[in-house]
């Protein structure tokens, strides 16, 4: 724990550093520059819009900004969980040549995907005020709400870091399951309108990215309070996985060059 | 003579290379017989101790572990067996173009391949100015790495490693980048460097002149263990006579 700490502030700053260079990168050479950060979150949106209310005549209330919202919460899971698997074998030749805490290089990756996360949520608060939708003070429960979404899929980043190094199948594997759970987490549906029972239970309680996605438009969107009791027990298990995977890191990290 | 502290401690260094390691489960799944291991024992009860201040060179034959050991002094490689204690001292592996990023400035490079190597933002900022003259590269510092000819990146990489530096230095033949101006510069750093009495330098070579020249100790390393260890001169001599036998 106290290595954790020390470490990371031995190198946040480079983390910091890599995702701006990174980021800067991505558009420095493209014509529309940094507006594809706001393009391309937008044009998705308008995709799943378009085939959602057009094709398959979905009637959530503010679906725009619904989606959108689900959207922003989803690409940052994802993207996390997806990089997450190859991230030491993209970065031989840093690995092979220094020590450096392993979680440091998903760190970096995370101010990337969050720094997107951020301007999708600037995004869709222009969007409120342009479908006119009643800002509350629920909209504060996103500073409690992200940092626990933000601990469980770091935890289970570190995780699929350290099995990624081994198994070279699981990026095929990581990739199956989360388009599945694309599907299951209801980023263009609302689980609770459209399923009941114990399954609509399981599916939006027992799975963090469903769940969460839930929160934050029960919060953004709907004035709702966040369901505490789920969102405790989610923390306490965020912790958990947390720790076992930074542990788990710390305690093989070293082996990993000799394997890639 | 001055009493000097130890900056290195290894003892009974060993360290297994197994390429089972990684693995597919298809593979897993199908193969009936248990998976052969290969193993490749690359260092084997390696100890040795050294001062701080001082100039180790370390030799021997292709494959004979000379790498690996600077891995594991630079933390990179976890030893399977043994200790490695470097008493607190920071420790860099000259590793050329550490963390490189092809597609952004050599400017931002020096900042990421510098914090990487352990130093803060401040330091490099001190620095960069001697780093970018060091490296010659002018204005093309603000360039994407990947408009830079090879040539131009290992200036950079080496200016940077050769700047910034840290209480242990660990070198693995990297003397020879650049156009004939630059590797004598480089060499004269290096040699600067090396007679700085607070650094201790671990040299992996195959110049025996230039270790000869320069080292206060020799490491012989033959099939992953110590062969000899002593004075350059005595070491070096056997060493050449060894592989004149062998040829």
């Amino acid at each position: 724990m106290k290595k954790f700490l020390t470490d990371l502030k031995k190198y946040y700053k480079y983390a910091f550093r890599l995702s701006k260079a990174e980021l800067t990168e991505e558009v420095s050479e493209s014509y529309l520059n940094w507006l594809w950060w706001v393009i391309h979150p937008l044009m998705m949106m308008l995709i799943y819009v378009f085939v959602f209310t057009v094709v398959f005549k979905s009637k959530e209330t503010y679906y725009t900004v619904f989606i959108f919202l689900g959207l922003a919460g989803w690409d940052f899971f994802n993207r996390m969980l997806n990089e997450s698997v190859n991230i030491i074998r993209n970065n031989r030749n840093i690995i092979l040549r220094i020590y450096i805490p392993k979680y440091i290089l998903l760190l970096s990756k995370s101010f990337t995907f969050l720094f997107k996360f951020f301007i999708s949520m600037l995004i869709t608060i222009v969007l409120m005020f342009i479908f006119k939708i009643e800002f509350s003070f629920t909209c504060f429960y996103m500073i409690l709400l992200l940092p626990i979404l933000y601990m469980i899929t770091f935890g289970l980043g570190c995780i699929l870091i350290h099995l990624g190094v081994y198994i070279d199948d699981l990026k095929k594997i990581v990739e199956i399951v989360l388009r599945l759970l694309f599907y299951l987490s209801g980023v263009f549906y609302s689980i609770s309108e459209r399923l009941h029972g114990l399954f609509s239970y399981i599916l939006l309680n027992c799975n963090p990215i469903a769940f969460f996605m839930d929160e934050f438009r029960k919060c953004m969107l709907y004035n709702q309070h966040p369901n505490f009791m789920i969102l405790s027990i989610w923390f306490v298990i965020g912790i958990i996985i947390f720790s076992i995977g930074i542990h788990t890191i710390y305690k093989y990290e070293n082996g990993y060059a000799k394997v890639i | 003579m001055k009493k000097k502290n130890i900056a290195i401690t290894v003892e009974n260094l060993s360290l297994v290379y197994r390429s089972f390691s990684k693995f597919s489960i298809k593979k897993h799944l199908f193969s009936l017989k248990k998976m052969l291991r290969k193993k490749y024992v690359a260092l084997k009860n390696v100890s040795f101790e050294v001062y701080e201040g001082t100039i180790v060179g370390i030799i021997g034959k292709n494959g004979c572990g000379k790498t690996t050991l600077l891995k594991v002094l630079g933390n990179v490689f976890s030893p399977d067996s043994g200790i490695v204690d470097l008493h607190g001292h920071s420790v860099s592996l000259m590793a050329i173009g550490v963390g490189f990023n092809n597609n952004i400035s050599g400017y931002e490079n020096i900042f990421l391949s510098g914090m990487l190597l352990g130093f803060s933002e401040e330091e490099i900022n001190e620095k960069i100015d001697e780093i970018i003259e060091f490296s010659e590269l002018e204005e093309f510092i603000y360039d994407p790495v990947k408009n830079y000819s090879s040539g131009m990146v290992s200036k950079l990489a080496f200016s940077i490693t050769a700047i910034l530096e840290t209480d242990i230095i660990l070198i693995d033949e990297v003397l020879s980048v650049g156009d004939i101006n630059f590797k004598q510069k480089s060499f004269n750093r290096m040699q600067e460097l090396i007679h700085n009495s607070d650094k201790t330098v671990l040299i992996v070579s195959h110049d025996m002149k230039v270790l000869e020249e320069t080292c206060d100790s020799v490491i012989w390393l033959h099939d992953g263990e110590v062969k000899m260890n002593g004075k350059p001169k005595t070491v070096i001599s056997k060493y050449k006579e060894f592989m004149k036998v062998k040829n």
